[in-house]
């Protein structure tokens, strides 16, 4: 029962209250540069979502076992080849190249599943599919995760990054679906012109996070509430 | 363009240039890596280390002894035994987090030497309101927990403390007061026993570590 | 003058204002937002920026005859990695605290939009000293962009300037200014602003 309550808190959280885009600042070239259709923007959020998660998998897997300090298989090698037992070796240095492969690799991966299962997703995706390698909000989920995975005592399991890899897409999903809601309307509205574009899309982001604020602190009541209401 | 037919063949043939830039920006990264790792582990262990004579007056934060310990609750905790440079023990210090009301609090408690006492509280990061819960950092609200005993959770109250066990609030952020009065009782309900086995008499001490080498 | 492209004088010039990453290009938005709540946060990314962008300009150039076009992303953002890594090991090691809070924003710096643009557009066309000055006028101007924004919030959310105060003590700070939502509105309002004064700069010329 606890790790059920800790993976649901770490979703919300993820998700609506500490939000990639709206709190952490990640995704915004995409947030702004999104299509004014709701559909296509719902589209791209789960793309994203999707590569997210691939991304997430791997990056647990090669962190765990490979890049962090004190991972198994480096130092089994390096204690088979030096004869030392006590050797150790960390990888850790070579992080974020081995993501940024990792992405790119998960991007490709999607791009081919997509191309192949949904062809008229993909010409309307057009450019924007293979830049989603650029996306900030993969790398930094994967950036979380191996922040999780520096401490020996407090390892992060593989259901915790997944869930936290999720939930940081449907996040994201969320907020540039809103964004395209608000821009279709804005189309109609009579901005002022230097604000046309950028400017007015970065102040209603601004009026967006100041609502999503609302959400601090909910994490504290929603985990009492959760314990009381899961049965044991 | 016409690759399709040369494919196989030109990749190989571009290749090199990855592999050779893989090779040359490999060796840059573990010249950088083994030049300054040791100084960044220092600088990590510095961080907590350097609060040790705070919490703990009288030690030698050099002499500090780690050790891994099973809390109550199963899972692995790091704490900290502060020593004199003579190797006398000072106290204990034991790092803490939990949900605070904006993000996770990270806390290092300060215990006396036989465990009766909070000798203070040092906040390691914290994501509380600006100007308001963010005061938890702030001298005043940490002295508020010197020389609390630790047989009774704390208990946070809005007036003036009545019992020995109670701790004023910040005005205007209740919440964060009480995560970190729920962290520190936590923390010592879990760690209390196994820290008190660890140090009976005779309790041998790790050596103590180097740059962090896990 | 076809295949060369513009000098590095001009390359150089270009990049702190007319061609300015974040206010025209809007390039890069994701650390001007996130650090900014402070000078100097907002300083350290940009040196941290400025020196992933240059070293890459140069290495690019300097491999750019051997660049075949299925690799040179690939190869980019190999380089631009490798250099990000080699920025956050430094500031770990020389400034630790300044590491901590910037977090994962320096190793986010690998997908700055930025620095892959430069180095598709310049610095694997051109020669080596073109490519410098690309990647110093591009720091330089995103350099002012952070610092234009970081001054803002910081001065209206804590009265501070680079941790001094500027403001009497009985500014009441103005919190909203160093949380998320200051950032958004901060940068909305000052690209509204810059667009502003480009469109008076376009109507003057029209006007002549």
């Amino acid at each position: 029962m606890d790790t059920t309550i800790t993976l649901i808190m770490l979703f919300i959280s993820a998700a609506l209250i500490n939000n990639y885009v709206l709190h952490y600042f990640v995704g915004i070239c995409s947030f702004l540069g999104v299509s004014r259709r709701v559909d296509m923007a719902f589209g791209m959020g789960c793309a994203v979502t999707f590569v997210m998660a691939i991304a997430a998998f791997l990056d647990w897997t090669l962190t765990y076992y490979i890049l962090r300090p004190g991972a198994p298989l480096p130092a089994f090698v390096w204690r088979s080849l030096s004869g030392n037992p006590q050797a150790s070796v960390d990888l850790s240095v070579l992080s974020y190249i081995v993501y940024i492969f990792v992405i790119a690799a998960a991007v490709q991966f999607v791009e081919m599943y997509i191309r192949k299962f949904f062809p008229a997703l993909y010409r309307a995706f057009g450019v924007y599919l293979p830049l989603i390698t650029t996306n900030c909000a993969i790398l930094f989920a994967c950036l979380e995760i191996m922040k999780h995975l520096q401490d020996s005592t407090a390892l992060w399991s593989l259901p915790e990054a997944l869930t936290l890899a999720v939930a940081g897409g449907l996040g994201y999903c969320l907020a540039i679906c809103l964004m395209a809601g608000i821009r279709e309307e804005l189309d109609l509205c009579d901005v002022p012109k230097p604000l046309k574009g950028p400017g007015i899309s970065l102040i209603i982001a601004g009026i967006m996070a100041m609502a999503f604020m609302g959400f601090t602190g909910v994490e504290k009541g929603l985990t009492t509430a959760i314990t009381i209401l899961l049965p044991k | 363009m016409s690759e399709t037919n040369t494919k196989s063949g030109s990749y190989i043939g571009q290749a090199w240039l990855v592999i050779l830039l893989s090779l040359a920006f490999g060796a840059a990264l573990a010249g950088v890596q083994t030049s300054l790792s040791g100084r960044i582990a220092q600088n990590k262990q510095a961080e907590t280390y350097s609060v040790i004579p705070q919490l703990a007056p009288g030690a030698d934060e050099s002499k500090t002894a780690e050790f891994i310990l099973t809390g109550k609750d199963g899972k692995e905790a790091r704490v900290y035994q502060a020593l004199a440079s003579d190797g006398s023990p000072k106290g204990w210090v034991v790092p803490a987090s939990g949900q605070g009301f904006g993000d996770v609090i990270e806390l290092l408690i300060g215990l006396s030497p036989d465990l009766s006492t909070i000798t203070g509280l040092y906040v390691l990061n914290q994501k509380e309101t600006p100007g308001l819960g963010d005061y938890v950092t702030g001298q005043d609200f940490r002295d508020r927990f010197k020389g609390r005993p630790t047989d009774k959770p704390i208990v946070i109250v809005k007036s003036e403390p009545q019992a020995d066990n109670e701790v004023r609030a910040i005005t205007g952020a209740t919440i964060s007061s009480e995560s970190v009065s729920g962290i520190v009782n936590t923390a010592l309900a879990n760690l209390q026993e196994p820290i008190a086995q660890r140090s009976g008499p005779g309790a041998a001490n790790l050596p103590a570590p180097g740059p962090a080498t896990e | 003058m076809a295949e060369e492209g513009p000098t590095a004088l001009e390359r150089f010039i270009n990049g702190i204002l007319p061609e300015n990453p974040v206010y025209r290009q809007l390039l890069g938005m994701c650390p001007v937002l996130a650090v900014t709540n402070g000078v100097k946060p907002a300083l350290t990314m940009a040196g941290a920026t400025a020196f992933v962008l240059i070293c890459a300009n140069v290495v690019t150039s300097l491999i750019r005859g051997l660049l075949k076009p299925h690799l040179r992303i690939l190869v980019f953002t190999l380089t631009i990695a490798t250099f990000v890594t080699i920025a956050d090991k430094f500031l770990a090691a020389y400034v630790y605290d300044m590491s901590k809070q910037l977090g994962p924003y320096v190793p986010l710096i690998i997908v700055n939009c930025i620095i892959i643009a430069r180095c598709e557009v310049c610095a694997s066309k051109q020669g080596v000293w073109t490519a410098f000055a690309d990647g110093v006028g591009m720091s330089i101007g995103f350099a002012l962009a952070l610092l234009s924004i970081a001054t803002v919030r910081e001065i209206l959310g804590s009265g501070t300037w680079f941790k001094l105060h500027v403001l009497p003590a009985s500014w009441p700070g103005w919190g909203i200014m160093v949380l998320p939502p200051g950032a958004f509105l901060t940068l909305g309002i000052l690209l509204g602003t810059a667009e502003w004064f480009g469109m008076r700069r376009r109507r003057a010329g029209k006007g002549q």
